[in-house]
């Protein structure tokens, strides 16, 4: 059975290692420009100089940290409103069709106000950034709640469970893996928005990086950064499907959906 | 629609303790296009730590009964008087074993089972609870998970949790209904045992006439469409009863009579 | 007068929304008129209808609205059916998926967005970035969600079609794609909501060309926060009909799939 495995990782290596051979076959004919298609080597030796210069941590740092503000404030602030639109019918319905019109226009739309009303700084970018974290996890956590099964709340109430003990010892751990869904929903969000707010309201950052680079048609530079927020988001990714791996062991035979 | 059983001289100092009294009990069901009665005119009461099985086919309202009972619906004509005291919606004192275990997957045995205990933490809650999961034969298992049981032993669990709260009385809805043939005689015994041990007035539907003869003091047989009380059938037999002794037979036979089936061998006495 | 029965039964169910947006639009009303807001900040909702209509009639909306469209249809086009075509290959073949799924999850790692540098330095900002962008963007969910479909068709099914020995089109016809069609339609509606999304974002990247996007940006140069707003809610609106349509398909489908199951 290992061979059956250890062949089947063979095989996927077979189409990208066929892409890496016909690029370097490329560029060393030079049928491409080195500014259009650069060399595998070449974007090596560059992410090499980015790394040593420092120059890609300290982009990267900064665009993780906005990421970090803005997805912490949009999932909290989702989180919330998922809660009270789940729990309390009365916010269902007044808020609702409200959250639900805002939420048709794509983030993107909000730019120009934001921009207006913020500047361009680093307000605009975490408040751009929560926005778009916000309705994943908002979403996501209204879905839970309103999948807890009537079974479950019946045992609440034959139990004498007050509103409180109710929404955490039942609903929120029902909701849980809905909610894990949402949080990572949240972050690939807000990931994304941070590259695109830095590509509209330049200053540092990967997503600023990769503007300046284009216009003077450094394409490596732009590569390697395509590739870095690439793996930076798969690594983030992971992590948080690991905890969520944590959270869920009861979860094997469960499933409220 | 029956007379229930008068009180015993020496049982009625103890009435106070979990005595289930139902008067003229009416329940509709209304939708917009119809108007059903589910229940009709029910009158029963049942003794402190009687055994009590509600026998009937499936749509006849039992369960709907049981619900009534212990609040989770309402909107009723008549009255539900436990120890002489209306029902305001569901309550600790009366207990309920669902069918389908109900156990919160994301708790432990021992957690699902002190869900109802306010203060899980101290010493006295705690004992509390490893008793009763001793009591149903779970020792071993308190950090278990519920998907790590059987049905049975769900089952069980399920039952501990309903017991450590110490309810006057407890509702058991098709308690064995998921589980399979063997087990539920396995569960017949541990049933009988755990009611014996803990003095408690215990309710259980089924539809299982064995069942009921084996672990009933008294067996109430409901038709259906509108629900109501057909027959209540007295099992004064000595426990553990013999599901092959003539009695036993017997007494299903005048069950099934009501249902309008036959036992295989039917018995007859020849005096 | 059944008509007037539904209306009136659908206003009492759902007259907390109408209510919201009155008090909504009546707080705005409020706000810009009593000058707590300034006009340029908060342009007050008449402003909003003139606008709309002006640019409504003079040509402008339509022909920007027109142009963003047309660069959907022509991007989620090509990304939609060569999603598809992957999606179904890998579907069908544990080859094909091995050979090529490790690739095509490595790819779907870079945020959509991250993607547009890129595309603007080698198809420069004209048309075709915008359009081979927006083929990215509705390649992965479409490749993803035709897979997921194909994938999920139950194993008991195709034992179904083995011991009535269908053929190998047969078995796609009778019991595959009709299994797998309702993720299909899923991956086609998140595709295609993506792609709307991705049209504005290219529009204001690389401003050459009418847009909707293109528009939008143009009016917060120039001050015009009112345009600004009717370009919001036209944005929103195209993007709530794309889900709504597409998601009645993908309920009336699901429900069968539901005893499908």
């Amino acid at each position: 059975m290992r061979l059956q495995t250890i062949k089947n990782k063979l095989l996927g290596l077979v189409v990208p290692i066929l892409l890496l051979v016909a690029w370097d076959f490329v560029t060393r004919r030079e049928l491409f420009s080195a500014q259009l298609l650069p060399p595998p080597k070449m974007l090596f030796e560059t992410w090499w100089d980015m790394q040593t210069s420092g120059e890609l941590a300290l982009n990267m740092k900064i665009s993780l940290l906005r990421v970090a503000a803005g997805f912490s404030l949009g999932a909290l602030l989702g989180f919330s409103t998922g809660v009270a639109m789940g729990t309390w019918k009365t916010v269902d319905n007044y808020l609702g069709p409200l959250f639900n019109g805002m939420r048709q226009v794509p983030v993107v739309g909000w730019l120009p106000f934001l921009v207006l009303w913020l500047g361009i700084g680093e307000t605009f970018k975490i408040a751009f950034i929560s926005l778009g974290a916000l309705v994943p996890m908002a979403l996501k956590t209204y879905e839970g709640i309103a999948a807890v099964s009537p079974s479950f709340l019946e045992v609440a109430r034959v139990f004498e469970f007050g509103r409180f003990r109710q929404l955490t010892r039942i609903v929120l751990p029902s909701a849980l893996p809905s909610i894990l869904v949402g949080l990572r929903l949240s972050l690939s969000e807000a990931w994304m928005l941070v590259v695109g707010a830095e590509l509209v309201a330049a200053s540092a950052g990967i997503g600023n990086t990769m503007t300046v680079a284009r216009r003077l048609f450094q394409t490596d530079v732009v590569l390697v950064s395509v590739i870095v927020i690439a793996l930076t988001g798969f690594v983030m990714d992971k992590l948080l499907g690991q905890i969520e791996g944590q959270f869920l062991t009861w979860r094997k035979t469960f499933d409220p959906r | 629609m029956e007379e229930d059983v008068p009180l015993k001289p020496e049982e009625e100092g103890m009435e106070k303790q979990g005595t289930l009294r139902v008067n003229n009990l009416n329940k509709h069901f209304r939708s917009s296009s119809q108007d059903v009665k589910v229940l009709d005119d029910i009158n029963l009461t049942v003794q402190p730590g009687e055994f009590i099985s509600i026998v009937g086919q499936s749509g006849c309202g039992k369960t709907t009964f049981l619900r009534l009972v212990v609040g989770l619906e309402s909107n009723y004509q008549g009255e539900i008087l436990l120890d002489d005291k209306r029902l305001n919606g569901p309550d600790l004192k009366r207990g309920v074993v669902f069918q389908d275990h109900r156990l919160l997957p994301w708790l432990t045995v021992e957690k699902n089972v002190g869900l109802g205990l306010k203060n899980a933490r101290n010493e006295e809650t705690r004992r509390s609870v490893q008793e009763h999961i001793e009591l149903v034969g779970l020792k071993g298992y308190e950090k278990h998970y519920p998907h790590q049981l059987s049905g049975g032993m769900s089952q069980r669990a399920a039952i501990a949790r309903a017991l450590v709260n110490r309810p006057k009385i407890l509702m058991l809805d098709e308690p064995l209904g998921a589980l399979d043939a063997l087990t539920r005689m396995y569960m017949h015994q541990e049933l009988e045992r755990i009611w014996k041990q803990e003095g408690i007035t215990m309710i259980m539907v089924t539809h299982d006439v064995d069942e009921a003869i084996f672990l009933s003091d008294r067996i109430v047989i409901m038709s259906s469409r509108p629900g109501t009380i057909k027959k209540i059938i007295p099992v004064k037999l000595a426990r553990p009863r013999d599901r092959a002794g003539a009695d036993f037979l017997r007494i299903k036979e005048e069950v099934l009579k009501e249902f309008h089936l036959h036992t295989e061998t039917p018995f007859s006495y020849s005096i | 007068m059944n008509i007037a029965l539904q209306l009136a039964g659908f206003i009492r169910r759902r007259y907390h929304g109408v209510i919201t947006f009155l008090v909504l639009i009546g707080v705005w009303t409020a706000l810009t008129h009593l000058r707590v807001v300034s006009a340029e900040q908060l342009p007050a909702p008449e402003v909003i209808v003139t606008t709309f209509l002006q640019n409504l009639k003079s040509g402008l909306l339509g022909d920007s609205l027109l142009s963003s469209l047309v660069r959907i249809a022509k991007g989620f086009c090509i990304g939609c059916s060569l999603g598809f075509l992957l999606g179904a290959a890998m579907g069908v073949s544990q080859t094909a998926e091995r050979l090529f799924a490790p690739l095509t999850n490595a790819l779907r790692q870079v945020p959509i967005i991250g993607w547009i540098p890129l595309i603007i330095v080698w198809c420069g900002i004209a048309d075709l970035s915008k359009i081979a962008f927006i083929a990215i963007g509705a390649f992965f969910p479409m490749v993803f969600n035709t897979f997921e479909g194909i994938r999920s068709v139950p194993r008991n099914y195709l034992e179904v079609a083995r011991v009535f020995q269908f053929g190998r089109l047969k078995l796609l016809r009778k019991i595959v794609v009709p299994g797998a069609l309702p993720s299909i339609v899923t991956g086609i509606r998140l595709s295609l909501g993506t792609s709307w999304m991705l049209v504005v974002w290219s529009e204001i990247n690389t401003r050459s060309d009418l847009g909707i996007g293109d528009m939008l940006w143009s009016a917060r140069e120039g001050g015009r926060m009112d345009l600004v707003i009717v370009c919001i809610i036209v944005i929103g609106v195209v993007a709530f009909l794309i889900n709504e349509l597409l998601g009645h398909l993908e309920a009336y489908l699901q429900g069968w799939k539901k005893t499908y199951r």
